[in-house]
This record gives C-alpha cells, structure tokens and sequence, in this order.
C-alpha cells in the first residue's frame, strides 16, 4: 500500500518530464540540422577561374609538388617556414585592370612574393594572426612586377603550433574579380565579428550596471565579467611570434574557458539554482593556462589551450546545454527556451570546428564557434529584456492591485462610517426619544391624568383649568428646552421668565427680575437640553409653592455670578414674601404632602444637574437657591 | 461678527438696568375708550376656541365676525374688510398660511395675528414670513387677549422671548455660516440692523422692552415699533420682490 502511494506521485511526474524534454530534444535537433544546413549554404564561393592551386613545396629542405589547399606539419619555430612556389600566367594585352593576388584562408601567417618581390605579409594585420577567425588576405600586384607570359608566386607559411598549418587556394586574377569574394569573406569573418564584440560591451556595460544597482544578484555580475573578458579578447591584438608578451598571450588564451565557465555559472544563477562548490573546478583549466602562461614561455601554453582550454569549452557548452534543458523542462519560460537554443548552435558550431580540427570532416578550415557565439549573445540579450519586461509587468499590475486594493478599502470605511453616523443617530434619537419621554410624563402625562379625575369627580371648573393651564405650559417648557440655546442658560430663562409673569398676573403677584452680573450667567458649552429642563422645573416648583402654598405677593428672581476658586459659577434664586412652607404644612394634609413631594423633586433635579439646591423658609418667606455647577454633567446617572 | 459685538455690548449695558421692573408689551395697563368700532375677523375651526376668543374680544368692545374655514373668511371678506385678522394655522380646508398671503397683498392696512396653541417658532415665524406682525396664544387670558389686539391696532406688535430668540440664533446662524441650514421654516436675517439684533438680544434673555429701551439709549415707546419693523424685514414680498427684479433686469420699463 504504500509502496503504491510512494511511488504514485513520481510516475506522473516522470511522465511529465518525458512529455516536456522529447519536444524539446526534437527541437534542438531540427537546430543541429539548421545549423549544418546554414554552415553549408554561407560557405562563401570563390572566383575559380582564377585559381592556382598547384604549388611546389620545399618543406625542411625537400621539394614535393602539392595542390592546395594544404595541411602541413604543425612546427613551434619560425625559421625556415614551409615555401610554396606556383606559377601563372599574365597576358598584357587582356589586363585591362589591375591584378591582385588574394587569399581566402591560411593559418597563421602568410609572405606572398610575386617574381621575388613581397607583395604581402600578414604577421602586420592582427585580425589576420587570429586562428579563430577566418581572416582573408588580399594585395594588389604592382604593374611593374608582372611579366607578360608565366609568372612566379611564393608563399612562405608561418606556422606557431600545436595547430597545423594550412593554405587554402591560392587566386591570383584581375583585381576587379577578386575582390567581391574578398570583401564577402571580410563581411561574415571580420566586420561582423567587430559589430557582435562591440555589442557584447554594450551588453557588458549593461550588466555592471545592473549588478551596481541589485547586489544582491550576482548572476548579473557574473555575467558582466563573462562579457568584459569576451571583449577583451575580442579587441586586444594577440602577440605575433616571436613577440615578447607572453603573459598577455596567457590572458587572452586564459579568456575563453574561463568565459564559458562564467556562462555556465550565469545559467545556474539565471535559472535559480544555488553555485555548487564544486563548480569552481570549471574555472581550474583557465586558471592553469594563465599560470602557465605566465611562467612558462610560448609555445606551452598554446598547447595546454589547445589541449585544456578547447575541451573545456566543449565541456562548459555541453554543461549549459544540460541546465538549459533542465530549465525547459522546470520553467517551460520564454528565456530558458531561447537561452537553450542560443547554446545547441553553439554546441554545434563547436563540434563542426573540432571535426575540422582532427581534419575529419575536410572543408577549408572555416573556424564558425567565435562568429556563433553571437546567438548566444543575442539570446542573452533578448532573455534579460524579456525578464525585465516580465519585472516592469509585474510592478504595474501590483500597482494596480494596489490602487484597487486601496480603493476597496475606502469603499469600505465609507461603508461603515456611514453606518457609524447612522448607528449614532439613531442612538441619540432613541436618547432623545428617552428623555422627551420621561420629561412628559413627569409633567403633562401627570397633568392630565389630574385633568382627567378632576372632571370625573365633577364641575370643579377652576381646579380643571389650573391643571390644564399647567399642563400647556408644561409641553412648552418641554417644546423650548428642545431648541438649541448655545450654552446660554439666559435664553431658556428669558421664555421662563414670559410664562412665569403670564401665570402670576391672575394671581396678582409681582415678579422682580433682577440680573445681578453683566454676563447674565456664565456661558456652558456641555449644557444640554435636559440640564435646562431640569433647572426650569426647579424655577417653576420654586413659584408654584409661592402661589399655591405661601400666598405671596412678591417673588423676586435673582440672577447673579460668584467668582469661585475654579472659575466662575451662576446662582438663581426664587425668593417669595410668603409665609413659608413649614408653616402651611400644618393647615393643610394634602398641601404638606404636595410640597414634601415637591422638595424631593427639587431636590433631585438639581442633584442630576450637579446643583446644588439651597431651602430657607420660614414664617417672613421662602428662599430656593439654585448654584449652578461649573461643568454640567454628561449623563443624568448622578442623581440616580 | 457685527450679532457677537452687538450682543456682548448689550451684555455690557444690562448691568445698568437690573434694577428695572418688568413691563411687557402684553402687560399694557392703560385701557383706552374702544369707542371707535374695531372690526375683526376671527379664523378658527375648533368651536370652543373660538367661542373662548370672541367671548374675550366682544367683552371688550370689538366687532367679531368668526369663520371656521377658509372659504367661509374668504366669503366674510367679500362683505367688509377687517381692520384685524386673527387666524389658526391648520384649517380643514387649508392652510391659513394662504389666507395671511392673501390678505396681506389685498389689504395692507389689515393687521394680521397668528392664533397658535403653543407659540412656537415653528407656526409664528412660517406666519411672519407671509405677512403677520404678531401671534396670540389660545389659552391667553381675556385681558391679555384684548390688550395684545388693542397694541397691535396701536402700532405696536408682540414678540415672545423664543421667537426672538429663534431669529438671533439664526442671525449667528447665518453670520457663522451658510453650510448647514438649520431646521425650520427659512428665514431671510440680511435686511436687520446690528440695533434691531440687540433689541431682540435682549428679549430673548427675558429683559423687558423699558430695560432695553435704556441700555441701548433708546426711548421706551420706540421699542414695539421696532419690532414691528423686524417682522416687516423677515416678510418674504413675493409680489414686490419680482416687480424689483423685473425692473433690475430691464423686463418692465418704469
């Protein structure tokens, strides 16, 4: 059972492998196929109708006819090259033009004589001493040299091992037809060469940068030092036998294994994989030719590069190829994709020059691994925009997440601010609707309930009309306490003061309105429309016992300001000339009653304001003293 | 800004004049000969109201014509036009807003009283608004009910301290800013002079119009027509407020 389970996930992944690595296999093959096929249809042509390709060769001191193109004997000296002596023919009166000799290949350094006089030496030209790079030679023959009929031409062949030397087809013709092929052969082999190393620097100055402003990336860097290297190998000028600079041939022989080290190394960091220990081995066969190099004088190191340095391109091309398609199959990305087929065309390039190498495969020793090396760069190129865009994509759409995400949100505290505000409205109306509540039943709800006995017991038509008139005045105190006031106890004290003279004029009793302090009363912004009830009501029970009770004929209100030890604080004081409550109490049951009711309400009311109520009666009058707190208090729960 | 100075200059004056007695417009003690036959035409739908309010007006010697509805005073003015109109708000057939607009663009000379249950802000100022110069509360006393008629004839119009209080609240209101209206019939506090704003300062703090008269160095009988004046402001003149406005834009050539 479990054997099946462990190996259940692993079959489909193989599947999965499988599935995506033969495409990718069939692929890189129909590229081998296109690249051989490519290889064979640029192979430039020639101008054969001006060829001489039969040739004498005095090698080490013997003579043997030979047709070129021609391999010699690879050799480490200089002295006493190979000398080819050929002839052709020149007819005056045909030559229109000038004539030229030109040669398509040779390696490595070629002396061409005509008639016994140099007409070229290509050890000057150092595109020319590079192996690697296919360079063309050609020289216009002076008029003067040519004789009418045969002809001689030597070519005297530098050799500087382990490579063999060779030499293509000699042409030597009117300098108008040989030119073209000529100038193709610079094309593909030189100038394009410099058009791909100039674009590798750029390539190089790109990445350093990069890898300047993301450290913390190294491949970038890793990739730059592989670019730098390329370009200076590219453009430094390789010594020339016998040149002493060795320690510069060592650098420049160093550079290509340890360029494709580096690639190799790039790709593993490209496609997210950690550097292993170990694969600082790759960089050992550079390193060994550098240190040979500089020790050791030519021709060692030509042969360790030969030896180390080309196999471990190989290697190197051949590692890349397998990270690659390993990358395919994880990634199935663009990059990866491009990258690997970037590297199978090189990897062929590379087979094709080692097969022209050992001489297995005879062609004119065309070297194409530098020139293909390009798509590589091309495919780096095109990777690194692509995964830039891929970056640039991304930041924009998180970006856009962002803004939407943002507005989400503010959507959402709109949402519930608005239901906050609604929640808090309706928590004040609900307060509100509390507070009128209790407000009218403690006044017209009781009122009418009076009303009512009052008119079922019978005609007691001034009793009704006393409490009826109570309870009107009750709803406008209940209707002006609602209005806002601004903090101003005066303004509610003004409307009192109307309806208070408008119930005593039946009475006939005075009301002397003294306003003791400029201000009136303080000003109290927390004051609140059940404070201004509750402190009206006091008013109103204050002249309500004067009348009913103490049968007085003046009352006096009095409204001053004291200036206490924490800022100042109003009073409000009722004072009536009658005989006092304490006294009426003993006549009337139902009176004393009333007014012990009364004098707990006043009581009660003032508390819940945080008043404080003063009562002085006796038989010379009442006094209700009313100070009024500093800060009135939020909530009524204080006097229960 | 002018409402705040105004106001606390006021504040300033009232120390002054603490020891005054109360005397109200309602409060008019003099009974003058109500020889010369004031009519009035007394707009009230509940019986017993009315009843209770012609009682008090015929004792004193005025000619009551009572209608119930709208179309009923519509049809009484038709025969004579009342030198006083007294109305209730709430009509079964309408509203008596409709009747004081009516009569006040017909019948300039007519005063106008609104009769309100409870004196609030509310009904008065939405009265005042169309051309009422003042308002009678239907439980009144008889004496007070025909002292407030008799001043009214005389020039003199009643104020109570939250109406008075109403319209310096929106004064500020207006002076703070014009953001949030508050609630409420609309109210139009341009056209008031800072001296009437103080005068209705101090009604609606409670102090009596001799009180005032003096802290502001005015004469005490100028006061009710001040408040006369401040109730012609706060009228909306539908009819002439066009007229200006066609004269300004060129429509009617004068």
């Amino acid at each position: 059972m479990s054997e099946i389970a462990a190996k259940a996930p692993t079959r489909p992944r193989r599947r999965l492998i499988v599935s995506r690595l033969v495409p990718y296999l069939l692929l890189q093959a129909l590229i081998v196929v296109a690249t051989i096929l490519g290889l064979r249809l640029l192979q430039p042509s020639d101008p054969d109708d001006f060829a001489v390709s039969g040739f004498s060769l005095r090698e080490d001191g013997a003579t043997r006819p030979v047709t070129l193109p021609h391999f010699t004997s690879s050799r480490y000296s200089l002295a006493d090259p190979p000398l080819y002596t050929g002839a052709f023919t020149f007819r005056r009166d045909e030559a229109a033009s000038a004539w030229s000799v030109y040669l398509p290949r040779f390696s490595n350094a070629v002396e061409v004589a005509v008639n016994g006089v140099i007409v070229l030496d290509s050890r000057r030209d150092a595109n020319a001493n590079r192996p690697d790079r296919n360079t063309p030679q050609i020289a216009l023959i002076p008029a003067s040299l040519l004789r009418d009929g045969s002809n001689e031409i030597t070519v005297r062949l530098f050799v500087w091992g382990p490579l063999k030397g060779f030499l293509d087809t000699v042409y030597v013709g009117p300098d108008t037809a040989l030119r073209p092929a000529y100038e193709t052969r610079t094309l593909l082999f030189v100038t394009l060469q410099v058009v791909f190393s100039a674009w590798q620097s750029i390539l190089a100055v790109i990445l350093a940068i990069m890898w300047l402003m993301r450290r913390r990336e190294p491949v970038y860097g890793v990739l730059a030092v592989a670019m730098v290297l390329g370009v200076v190998q590219a453009f430094v000028p390789p010594p020339v036998p016998p040149a002493l600079t060795p320690r510069l041939a060592a650098v420049l022989l160093a550079s290509a294994p340890t360029e494709s080290a580096l690639i190799v190394m790039f790709g593993v960091l490209f496609f997210g994989w950690g550097w292993p220990r170990y694969g600082v081995l790759l960089f050992a066969p550079g390193l060994i030719i550098f240190v040979v190099g500089l020790i050791a004088g030519p021709p060692l190191p030509r042969i360790l590069f030969l030896t180390l340095g080309i196999p471990m391109v190989g290697i190197c091309l051949f590692l890349m190829a397998c990270v690659t398609a390993t990358a395919v199959v994880r990634r199935q990305d663009a990059a990866s994709f491009t990258i690997g087929c970037a590297v199978t065309i090189v990897l062929t390039c590379w087979v094709h020059d080692m097969l022209s190498v050992f001489e297995i495969v005879t062609n004119e020793r065309i070297f194409v691994s530098r020139l293909s090396y390009s798509a590589m760069l091309v495919a780096i190129g095109a990777g690194l925009t692509w995964r830039f865009a891929r970056a640039l994509n991304q930041v924009d759409s998180f970006a856009g997440q962002l803004v939407a995400r943002v507005r989400e949100a503010e959507e959402r505290l709109k949402a519930s601010f608005v239901r906050e505000e609604e929640r808090a409205r309706a928590a004040a109306l609900a307060n509100e609707r509390t507070r009128l509540m209790r407000d009218l039943h403690d006044g017209l709800g009781g009122q009418l309930v009076s009303i009512v006995a009052l008119s079922e017991r019978g005609h007691e038509g001034a009793t009704i009309t006393d409490a009826a008139r109570a309870a009107l005045k009750d709803l406008r105190l209940v209707i002006d306490s609602m209005d806002d006031i601004g903090g101003d106890l005066m303004l509610a004290l003004g409307s009192w003061r109307e309806r208070a003279t408008a119930q005593l004029r039946p009475h006939d009793i005075a009301l002397d309105w003294r306003v003791a302090t400029p201000q009136g009363l303080p000003l109290h912004p927390e004051l609140r429309p059940w404070h201004v009830i509750q402190i009206v009501r006091i008013l109103d029970e204050a002249v309500t016992n004067a009348v009913k009770h103490a049968q007085a004929r003046n009352i006096t209100v009095i409204i001053e300001t004291l200036d206490g030890d924490q800022g100042p604080s109003g009073v409000i004081s009722v004072t009536d000339d009658g005989r006092g409550f304490a006294a009426s109490g003993n006549n009337e049951v139902t009176g004393a009653s009333q007014i012990a009711r009364g004098l707990r309400n006043m009581r009660s009311r003032a508390a819940r304001c945080g008043a404080v109520l003063d009562l002085n009666s006796d038989a010379s009058g009442t006094r209700v003293r009313l100070q009024l707190p500093q800060i009135f208090p939020d909530s009524d729960a204080a006097g229960g | 800004m002018i409402m705040g100075v105004a106001g606390s200059s006021l504040r300033l004056n009232l120390l002054r004049a603490a020891g005054d007695t109360w005397c109200g417009a309602m409060n008019m003690s003099e009974q003058g000969e109500t020889g010369e036959a004031i009519t009035i035409l007394l707009v009230e739908d509940d019986a017993p109201t009315c009843w209770r309010l012609q009682d008090a007006l015929v004792k004193a010697g005025y000619e009551v014509r009572s209608a119930g509805t709208l179309a009923e005073a519509r049809s009484a003015l038709t025969e004579a036009v009342p030198r006083v109109l007294l109305t209730d708000l709430r009509l079964p057939d309408g509203h008596g807003v409709e009747l004081i607009r009516e009569i006040r663009q017909r019948f300039p000379d007519t005063e106008i009283m609104v009769i309100s249950a409870l004196g609030d802000e509310e009904s008065v100022i939405s009265a005042i608004t169309v051309g009422a110069t003042g308002y009678l509360l239907k439980d009144a006393f008889p004496t007070d009910i025909a002292t407030t008629v008799r001043e009214l004839v005389a020039g003199h119009s009643p104020i109570s301290a939250s109406i008075a209080r109403f319209i310096v609240r929106r004064t500020q209101g207006a002076a703070q800013s014009g953001a949030e209206p508050s609630p409420g019939p609309v109210l139009n506090t341009a056209k008031l002079t800072p001296r009437e704003i103080d005068i209705l300062w101090g009604i609606a703090k409670g102090f009596s119009y001799a009180e005032i008269a003096s802290h502001l160095g005015l004469s005490r009988q100028t006061v009710p027509g001040h408040i006369k004046n401040i109730y012609r402001k706060l009228e909306v003149h539908t009819r002439s407020e066009a007229v200006f406005e066609a004269v300004q834009q060129g429509l009617i050539k004068l």
